[in-house]
């Protein structure tokens, strides 16, 4: 004979979300910013191939914390969603909204009903045009979706690293001065982080369909000593 | 559509054809509505590069068009043309490009040409076995592993053969076809090789009712594309242009005929 414990759903709420923070606070943390000409996202990465930002589409981009497996799937799923839906409509009708909003749905589902909250934080970023605005959305580890405005970080260290980006300029500033907050931001008074162990990539319009691009350690080096 | 999750082990993995089969964004096999056809392409290597030489009419009971482009960039290093149904080529070349994009955004690695070439196989073969509106693409980029231009034909079962002097496809590639075997030498540079690619469609325009050559009257010349180490380059029309110009000058000054030597 089994007993059944009944779990009020409010502990049950709080026990996840302890579960998730704990998971997600493992890892090291990412800042997304818009700057002048673009979105800049930075994230603490030892690894030079286990990426945490990635190209989803033409004007769109990817940042994920937490477990990495998590993520990456969401990862491929959001790609998959990306070319499934420009490839039945139109390149235009692909929108970043749109995908956050899935994201949220799924990441939401997984923490209510799933055997499991998921230990994951996503951001999607967008790039704006004539259509489109820029936006940076946050989808956190229970489903909420939040709509940045100027720059968003995700990860366990997220409001200390909020608090030092936020002091900085509100009109968006060059590549080069934005990266430079941002890495401030995100290694604190006491730190500095090696150039080697930061994963920055952009969405920029430089005269193609797609914007995404990495940007490699010599390039981060010219852009924060300049 | 919602947000596509596979489990491990029923995930398709980076490939977009896959995916769709998964996602069931594939509509159903088409059947025989005498869609416009009809073409010339060619492709010639040369020291550097490929050259891809391409006609601009789509054919069916009457001219439907004379501005198709059959030659597109798969991507910065690929060049593919189409033969065949234009409702079902227009249809492959987007597949074509969305995969070759799709693998690289999955795994953060651009395809080889060869795996390029490789990928089209299946597809060539499902759409060209399932329907009557047959598909014959013609494949041509830079290996950037290996630094050297290549050449891939199929035939209508989707076998995949790689060319080491030249290409052609549609239904002028006879006369093209000549004219290339004529002038081929494994030395040619970039502008000899874009010279003898013109002249080969010239032939083909000339003999094949289903080719358009070039359209002095509506300003509409072939497509001449090259892929070389620094990528996909179109030339301008005002280039296309003066090379179609030279060949017409040449064939009025002579009379129709090409002469004794290659002009």
């Amino acid at each position: 004979m089994s007993n059944f414990f009944y779990v009020a759903p409010e502990q049950m709420i709080k026990d996840r979300a302890e579960f998730a923070q704990k998971g997600i606070a493992r890892g090291r943390s990412i800042l997304a910013a818009i700057y002048d000409r673009g979105v800049v996202m930075v994230a603490e990465n030892t690894s030079a191939s286990l990426n945490k930002i990635s190209e989803i589409y033409d004007r769109i981009a990817f940042a994920g914390v937490g477990r990495y497996n998590e993520f990456d799937r969401l990862r491929e799923a959001g790609i998959r969603w990306a070319d499934g839906t420009g490839y039945t409509y139109s390149r235009e009708d692909v929108d970043a909204r749109a995908l956050a909003n899935y994201y949220a749905q799924h990441v939401g589902d997984m923490f209510s009903e799933g055997p499991k909250p998921l230990e994951v934080e996503i951001l999607v970023a967008q790039l704006g045009n004539q259509f489109r605005l820029t936006k940076l959305y946050r989808v956190a580890y229970e489903g909420t979706i939040s709509d940045e405005p100027r720059f968003a970080v995700l990860g366990g260290d997220a409001e200390t690293i909020k608090g030092r980006f936020a002091a900085t300029e509100e009109t968006p500033a060059s590549l080069a001065v934005t990266l430079g907050h941002a890495v401030e931001a995100l290694a604190g008074p006491d730190r500095t982080i090696p150039v080697s162990d930061l994963e920055v990539a952009i969405l920029e319009d430089r005269g193609s369909r797609r914007t995404f691009s990495r940007l490699d350690d010599a390039a981060v080096s010219e852009l924060l000593s300049g | 559509m919602g947000l596509p999750l596979f489990r491990a082990q029923d995930d398709p993995g980076p490939s977009f054809v896959h995916f769709a089969d998964a996602a069931g964004l594939h509509g159903p096999a088409a059947f025989d509505v005498g869609a416009p056809h009809a073409t010339t392409v060619v492709a010639v290597r040369y020291v550097g590069g490929v050259v891809m030489v391409g006609d601009r009419q789509a054919t069916g009971n009457y001219i439907a068009s004379r501005d198709v482009r059959k030659i597109e960039a798969a991507d910065r290093f690929t060049a593919i043309a189409i033969s065949g149904s234009a409702a079902r080529g227009i249809e492959f070349i987007r597949m074509a490009q969305l995969s070759f994009e799709h693998y690289e955004k999955m795994t953060d690695a651009a395809l080889t040409l060869e795996g390029k070439a490789n990928y089209l196989s299946p597809i060539i073969q499902r759409n060209n076995l399932s329907t009557p509106l047959v598909v014959l693409p013609l494949l041509a980029g830079w290996d950037r592993g290996h630094q050297v231009g290549r050449i891939f034909e199929y035939d209508g079962a989707g076998g995949c053969y790689e060319r080491q002097d030249f290409a052609t496809i549609g239904s002028g590639s006879p006369f093209a076809e000549s004219a290339l075997r004529l002038g081929f030498r494994a030395d040619l540079d970039r502008a000899a090789a874009l010279e003898l690619g013109a002249l080969a469609l010239y032939e083909a325009g000339d003999n094949d009712p289903s080719t358009g050559g070039p359209d002095f009257v509506r300003n509409i010349f072939p497509m001449m594309v090259t892929v070389d180490e620094n990528g996909f380059d179109e030339l301008p029309v005002d280039e296309t242009a003066s090379h179609f110009r030279g060949i017409a000058e040449r064939r009025t000054a002579t009379g129709g005929v090409a002469g004794s030597t290659l002009r």
